[in-house]
């Protein structure tokens, strides 16, 4: 067996290790929007729950989380599949660290900007929607940048719970050949590739969205 | 009747009168310069007449009715008062034509070709159309104010409403704004502005208001309040501007 044969062989196991962050990003995202905009409410009530949440699943450690997920809420009765585990687990972490990213971005839109919404008569929604979103999103990206890397470095952690990604192939690989260095090296490669070809798409979104005269062109 | 009517409005900040029961009235048409010193209450005068601050008690009466009594539609009040801002205030992830057009489209409703249409213009009436679509970044003082003063004006306003508007443009920019601020004058619109620049005040106001201390001190027409007022508080601020130009 080649490099060549087991970068393809690997390279088979990373269509999963591509869905799983992405799917975690996503959920990430849908929570840490949530949570921010949640956030912008200023409730006593609300802000104590936000900086629970935050402290909490920023505190604990991913293999924890997701054995807890996957492992403890049978016990309640609740039975989740092995990719909604690790994509909740990601989710959840990631939610609390782009929920900070976007609380930052969102105080970074002008108070004067949103202040002019107001007075030309639009609503809360609309003020959100039109004014204060498209600036956060835009701001957002570096932090989203390094938010995805996280998650894309946490994806090996699927294999525990037997999603067959790249790493759980790398494994059975290394087991069956006995070739770790060439496979590991391999694996390297391919999470280096994926890594590259995300924060090329990242850097182009962000250079789409650019303010231009505001940013460094 | 006048367009807007307001009546002995007090405006209260942690305990501290900033308007002492305030009347003024502004008809349609007529064009009125409030001044007075820094913290004297005028934009928080201006910013109670669309609800931007809530009046502590008294009334604002816009088109005959009370705009400060529970379970009015504040967002269509506002809708039909244009605001300029002292430092712009405009929505920096969109171009010139997108920052007018925008309160067309999602307030008003206006489809978007005709929106873009109004824009165009509006924003060729103040000399902006050539800069339609660069970014407030890429603008000039003097262009950020003309293009905020332009989306304002398209949502054809029944009052507009200017705080400060040449404050923070340097003198030459500050010319290019009173032109264009002039001209609404000319054209009849009817205006509210706060201004320190008394060459502002003397070229678009039909008279001009003196506040101090949260209270009207006299209203009258430029020549005789800059000129001719024996109110040393008057004479003391007009002499300060002065020496300030």
């Amino acid at each position: 067996m080649t490099f060549p044969d087991i970068m393809i062989i690997l390279a088979r196991g990373a269509g999963y290790t591509i869905l799983v962050t992405i799917a975690s990003v996503s959920a990430g995202l849908a929570a840490g929007l949530f949570l921010s905009v949640l956030g912008t409410l200023r409730w006593k009530a609300v802000s104590f729950f936000l900086g629970a949440y935050t402290y909490v699943f920023r505190s604990i450690p991913v293999l924890v989380l997701l054995f807890l997920v996957f492992f403890g809420l049978p016990g309640l009765g609740i039975r989740i599949s092995p990719f909604v585990s690790i994509v909740l687990t990601l989710g959840l972490i990631s939610g609390a660290y782009l929920a900070e990213i976007f609380r930052g971005a969102m105080a970074g839109v002008g108070q004067d900007e949103i202040l002019a919404a107001e007075a030309s008569g639009m609503n809360r929604m609309q003020v959100f929607l039109y004014i204060i979103f498209p600036q956060m999103f835009r701001m957002s990206i570096p932090g989203m940048i390094n938010e995805f890397t996280t998650v894309l470095k946490y994806t090996p952690f699927a294999y525990t719970v037997g999603i067959p990604e790249i790493m759980k192939e790398a494994m059975s690989l290394a087991v069956m050949t006995l070739r770790g260095l060439e496979i590991y090296l391999a694996l390297g490669i391919i999470y280096f590739i994926i890594y590259r070809l995300f924060v090329m798409l990242f850097m182009t979104l962000e250079k789409k969205y650019r303010i231009p005269g505001l940013a460094p062109e | 009747m006048a367009l807007i009517q307001v009546r002995n409005l007090v405006k209260k900040f942690d305990g501290r009168d900033v308007l002492k029961g305030v009347s003024i009235d502004l008809y349609k048409g007529q064009a009125k310069v409030l001044m007075g010193t820094s913290g004297c209450g005028k934009s928080t005068l201006l910013r109670c007449l669309n609800l931007l601050v809530q009046p502590t008690s008294g009334q604002v009466i816009f088109k005959g009715e009370d705009i400060t009594l529970p379970g009015v539609d504040v967002r269509k009040v506002r809708g039909e008062i244009g605001f300029v801002f002292q430092h712009f205030a405009l929505y920096r992830h969109l171009t010139v034509e997108e920052n007018v057009t925008l309160g067309l489209r999602k307030i008003k409703k206006i489809k978007s070709r005709e929106a873009s249409e109004k824009a165009s213009y509006e924003l060729n009436r103040v000399g902006m159309f050539e800069h339609r679509n660069k970014y407030p970044a890429q603008l000039s003082g003097g262009q950020k104010q003309r293009a905020a003063i332009v989306r304002a004006l398209a949502m054809d306003p029944d009052v507009l409403f200017l705080d400060e508007p040449t404050s923070a443009l340097d003198p030459q920019m500050s010319r290019e704004v009173v032109t264009v601020i002039n001209r609404l004058f000319l054209d009849n619109i009817t205006m509210f502005c706060v201004t320190h620049d008394a060459f502002l005040a003397k070229y678009i106001s039909d008279s001009i208001v003196f506040m101090d201390d949260g209270v009207i001190v006299a209203e009258d027409i430029a020549e005789r309040l800059f000129y001719e007022s024996a109110d040393p508080r008057i004479k003391q601020f007009f002499m300060s501007v002065a020496d300030h130009r």
